[in-house]
């Protein structure tokens, strides 16, 4: 875990990640609320990398807590939003693979969630519009490989300015092949486009 | 052709994402957030499991979860069985109701020892000690959310010194 206070990021638009560190510090010095405001912000993030990892939704909630549990100590470490969302995504991950090794109940990490897209109700042209928009990016998702699909579930819940240090920690290293955050964008980005070539010849 | 604008991009795939990248993703964390929503009162639970006076405490993690119907006086009732463990401590408790909407709790600590135990919940906390064999027992806990923290042994030779805390629980 050493070196994560340093993970830097591109762009990161100054208020918030300053906002994010001062309320670190103030968690740091024992401020409840600092650390509840904390827990607001990036609690949604990890429950879905922990459902993201097959658990089951009791256990999502064990395994989203006992990586907050932990970070309690490590505040001491963690100076950075970036570095504090990056500590609290891979902490989640190995806490729910932990779970996963032990045995205990699971579902079947794929699929389970690609029946679940709701069916909307009629609505205006406008709501219509944006229905089919839903719809056909669920279903390239469903196209995706499994493991890109988890990999964009994750990232699109982290605060923009925190992507490319939660991409790093997740990611296989530059230059090896294997599912990146850009890779599998622009997978999805074909997937999207094909749909889209077949939809203006229907 | 647009096919072959994509491989081009393809190539420096690992750039910053461009407006559409980041449109895509909003789309997606929408989906999810919709079709796999957080339980709306897990952050509230998460707040008042890390509402400890202690940061330096040693985490058990919940191992095992049980729970099996049991006939009393009131009928059929559920019983349940929690074991967690932490790095020098499993904890197991076991929750059966008292029918007045209190539950009665009776735990034990392996490997076996003489330690300060305390429940908290919404309302004041409530303290133990758990005797040589290891065994503890709350008899009125009130239901609803309530967190265990195993104190430090005193005197504590070759001990870590740290409590050892459990998640929040609902009763």
């Amino acid at each position: 875990m050493d070196g994560r206070g340093s993970v830097t990021t591109r762009a990161q638009p100054p208020e918030r990640a300053a906002h994010i560190a001062d309320l670190v510090g103030a968690a740091r010095d024992g401020s409840q609320d600092a650390l509840g405001q904390i827990v607001a912000e990036l609690s949604p993030l990890l429950w879905q990398v922990a459902r993201a990892a097959g658990l089951s939704t009791s256990d999502a909630e064990d395994v989203v807590q006992t990586a907050w549990l932990r970070l309690v100590s490590h505040l001491g470490g963690i100076h950075t939003s970036a570095a504090l969302t990056a500590w609290l995504v891979t902490t989640t991950k190995r806490e729910a693979w932990r779970v996963r090794a032990a045995g205990r109940k699971q579902l079947p990490v794929d699929d389970s969630w690609l029946t679940a897209m709701p069916d909307q109700a009629p609505g205006s042209e406008a709501q219509a519009i944006i229905d089919d928009d839903r719809r056909r990016l669920w279903s390239a998702l469903g196209k995706l490989p499994s493991r890109c699909r988890e990999l964009l579930r994750i990232i699109a819940f982290v605060p923009r300015p925190d992507y490319q240090a939660v991409a790093d920690e997740l990611g296989i290293p530059r230059g090896s092949v294997g599912p990146t955050r850009g890779r599998c964008l622009a997978k999805l980005r074909c997937l999207l486009e094909v749909d889209d070539a077949a939809g203006s010849k229907r | 052709m647009r096919q072959q604008d994509k491989s081009g991009q393809a190539a420096g795939a690992d750039g910053p994402p461009d407006d559409l990248d980041l449109a895509i993703l909003g789309g997606i964390r929408d989906l999810f957030a919709a079709a796999d929503p957080m339980p709306a009162d897990l952050p509230e639970r998460i707040r008042f499991a890390l509402a400890l006076r202690d940061l330096e405490v040693e985490v058990a993690r919940l191992a095992a979860r049980e729970s099996q119907p049991v006939l009393s006086s009131r009928g059929a009732e559920q019983s349940r069985t929690i074991t967690f463990d932490s790095e020098s401590l499993t904890i197991m408790i076991r929750i059966d109701s008292n029918g007045d909407g209190t539950v009665r709790v009776d735990g034990w600590l392996a490997p076996p020892q003489r330690r300060e135990i305390e429940m908290r919940t919404a309302a004041a906390p409530l303290t133990v000690v758990a005797d040589d064999h290891g065994r503890f027992a709350f008899a009125i806990v009130p239901q609803g959310i309530a967190q265990l923290v195993v104190h430090p042994a005193r005197p504590d030779p070759g001990g870590s010194g740290r409590s050892v805390v459990t998640p929040a629980l609902v009763l």
